[in-house]
């Protein structure tokens, strides 16, 4: 199990010095947006490297600015300079930016629909830093703000398209970011997405697998395996979690008996609570298994191993679905 | 000679570079820098048992820039409080040893940290409590310089003052660099002295790698009157590592094998 512990991780050195050739999909995308538009600029509350903003700070200095470890204070900043008509994006880890400072979000970001774009890193489990650094309710905290828009990308190479979408919308914006950790496989690849409508990856007809961001790669994974078994299984990409395509979850329960939700975060108030309520007030039939960190604080710990642990990887998917067929 | 803490100090930062070299991962720059300080506080200053880690009577130590963890630990270690063979168990799985320490798993810890800026207000609390009390133990609190950025940090500052808690004392490990860049480059708060002691705190600054003085200063001695006191410890990240002291590149960079194998032969060379 150790062979794998940096997996994910922010520590490790490839990650934080652009070393190896690690694409920097975000980094590269704020500094092409910002070219392309001079609303755009950068704030930082330091991990400048972590968050890829080393690139715009590097590249266009005039358009980055640092306040400093003061996530709360980053906030109100970036509401300021949004309601003078500029477009920021504020950047930390998730946790910080999100459960730190959700006072200033709600009343500078969220009520006065400020045009700040909130770019968060290390979702969920993807860190061996532990409990304190994994941000597993910031979706519920951001999804219980009117005006907020909440976009996972599927994948590294869905984060341009997410930061492109992030621009053209004139509001409030939560982005969960999670960065490359090597390479692209060709079978990692996603097709770009369009805000607001769920993605199906895989098609299927006895189980829809509804995920967002590193549960992706479980639900695909787990798909093969069911239909190995005989059980038909899609996958969905639910990469805007807000607002919900509330349409296609509703169609995918009436054409499949199970919906099992994936999402690397708390069971409460994320993903699966949205897709529950949905399942709910459409009487749409299907069961629903949601699969997530299940109301605990998990520990540090490396991505694999913490997936295993709280019975949230690929092989955890298979077993529900079995379980609940 | 060195002084029997600084043997311990040099022991201590040998094991901790051998953790973070094993772990693959770790905060060995903040370490570096800490471990004189967590030296002369476990192995001098601080009244504490590790057969009774729960006295009521205790000291009481919160380590707020809590990513330096595991120079906590090896100290934990080496005091007793933790069995040694368990250092090499950081960040492992199914370990007590995470990234940040964590209160309800590992005797001494006095509370969880990790996120910035959480430290003091605690350390805050647990100095008024024991005003309360009217318990003579101490409670110290070591935030980062670059933590001290949090905006929590001054509100409890302002809270100290006005409650006179001089049974408490904050040191700053001042080694001007943060996670990213040089404090100077950052957002500079330096110098510190002037503004603690506007918010009413009495202040001493002091060379955080001189064992002599770090004990001095926190002695109770030097403790004044219904004033909350403030150290601030002018240290280096890196300490006693060529090639990682000051340098902001080794915050969470962890050595490759020629890198550890030069850093210990420097950490051995001054070992006596
Ligand atoms: C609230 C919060 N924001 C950001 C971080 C990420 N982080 C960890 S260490 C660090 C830099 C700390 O610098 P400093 O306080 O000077 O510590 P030292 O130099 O002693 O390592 C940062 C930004 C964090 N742990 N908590
Ligand atoms: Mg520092």
């Amino acid at each position: 199990m150790s062979g794998s512990l940096h997996l994910g991780d922010f520590t490790s050195a490839a990650n934080v010095y652009g070393a190896g050739g690690m694409p920097r999909y975000y980094g590269d995308a704020l500094v092409a947006s910002a070219a392309s538009d001079p609303r755009v600029v950068a704030l930082g509350a330091d991990l400048s490297a972590p968050t890829e903003t080393d690139v715009i700070r590097d590249a266009m200095p005039d358009r980055f600015f640092m306040v400093g470890i003061q996530e709360a204070n980053l906030i109100g900043v970036a509401s300021g300079m949004a309601k003078m008509g500029d477009i920021p994006f504020a950047n930390s880890f998730s946790v910080f930016l999100t459960r730190r400072c959700y006072d200033q979000i709600a009343m500078q970001v969220a009520y006065p629909k400020a045009n700040v774009k909130l770019a968060g890193f290390l979702p969920g489990l993807s860190t061996l830093l532990g409990v304190s650094h994994q941000a597993i309710d910031d979706i519920a905290l951001m999804r219980a703000l009117p005006n907020m828009t909440i976009i996972e990308p599927g994948g590294p190479d869905q984060i341009v398209p997410a930061v492109k979408a992030a621009i053209e919308i004139d509001g409030p914006v939560y982005l969960r970011l999670q960065r490359a950790d090597r390479p692209l496989q060709k079978d990692q690849t996603l097709p770009p997405f369009e805000l607001g409508k769920a993605q199906t990856l895989k098609d299927g007809a006895d189980v829809a697998i509804v995920a967002s961001g590193l549960m992706i790669g479980q639900a695909r994974q787990a798909a093969t395996k069911l239909s190995k078994r005989g059980i038909s299984t899609a996958v969905v990409n639910l990469h805007t979690i807000k607002p919900l395509d509330r349409n296609a979850i509703t169609q995918w329960a009436r054409r499949c008996q199970l919906i099992v939700t994936a999402e690397n975060h708390s069971i409460i108030g994320g993903l699966g609570s949205a897709v529950a309520e949905v399942l709910a007030e459409e009487n749409a039939g299907a069961r629903l298994v949601r699969v997530g960190l299940k109301d605990r604080f998990a520990e540090g710990g490396s991505l694999p191993y913490l997936l295993q642990k709280y019975r949230m990887s690929a092989d955890a998917i298979v077993e529900a679905v079995v379980e609940a067929s | 000679m060195a002084s029997n803490l600084e043997q311990i100090a040099n022991w201590i930062r040998r094991r901790d570079l051998q953790s973070v070299y094993e772990a693959g991962a770790g905060h060995v720059g903040g370490e570096m820098s800490v471990i004189d300080i967590l030296t002369a506080l476990y192995f001098r200053i601080l009244s504490v048992n590790p057969e009774q880690p729960q006295d009521p009577d205790r000291d009481r130590l919160v380590l707020s820039k809590g990513h330096t963890a595991n120079a906590l630990y090896v100290v934990l270690a080496k005091r007793g409080f933790i069995p040694q063979d368990e250092i090499s168990t950081f960040l492992k799985p199914m370990s007590r040893l995470n990234g940040h320490p964590n209160r309800t798993k590992v005797p001494g810890i006095e509370t969880n940290t990790g996120p910035l800026g959480h430290g003091l207000p605690v350390a805050v609390g647990m100095a008024k409590a024991a005003k309360l009390d009217k318990a003579a133990w101490r409670t110290f609190v070591i935030t980062g310089d670059g933590e001290m950025q949090e905006g929590s940090n001054w509100e409890a500052i302002m809270a100290a003052a006005q409650f006179g808690l001089d049974n408490l004392t904050l040191i700053i490990d001042h080694n001007r660099l943060q996670q990213g860049a040089r404090l100077l480059d950052t957002n500079n708060l330096a110098p510190f002295a002037p503004k603690l002691e506007a918010f009413g705190w009495a202040v001493e600054e002091i060379d955080g790698h001189d064992m002599d003085a770090i004990c001095a200063a926190l002695s109770s001695e030097t403790v004044v009157k219904g004033k909350p006191k403030c150290v601030v410890a002018h240290t280096n990240k890196g300490q006693g590592i060529s090639f990682m002291s000051d340098n902001v590149a080794w915050h969470h960079k962890v050595p490759d094998s020629v890198q550890y194998e030069q850093a210990m032969k420097e950490l051995e060379g001054t070992a006596s």
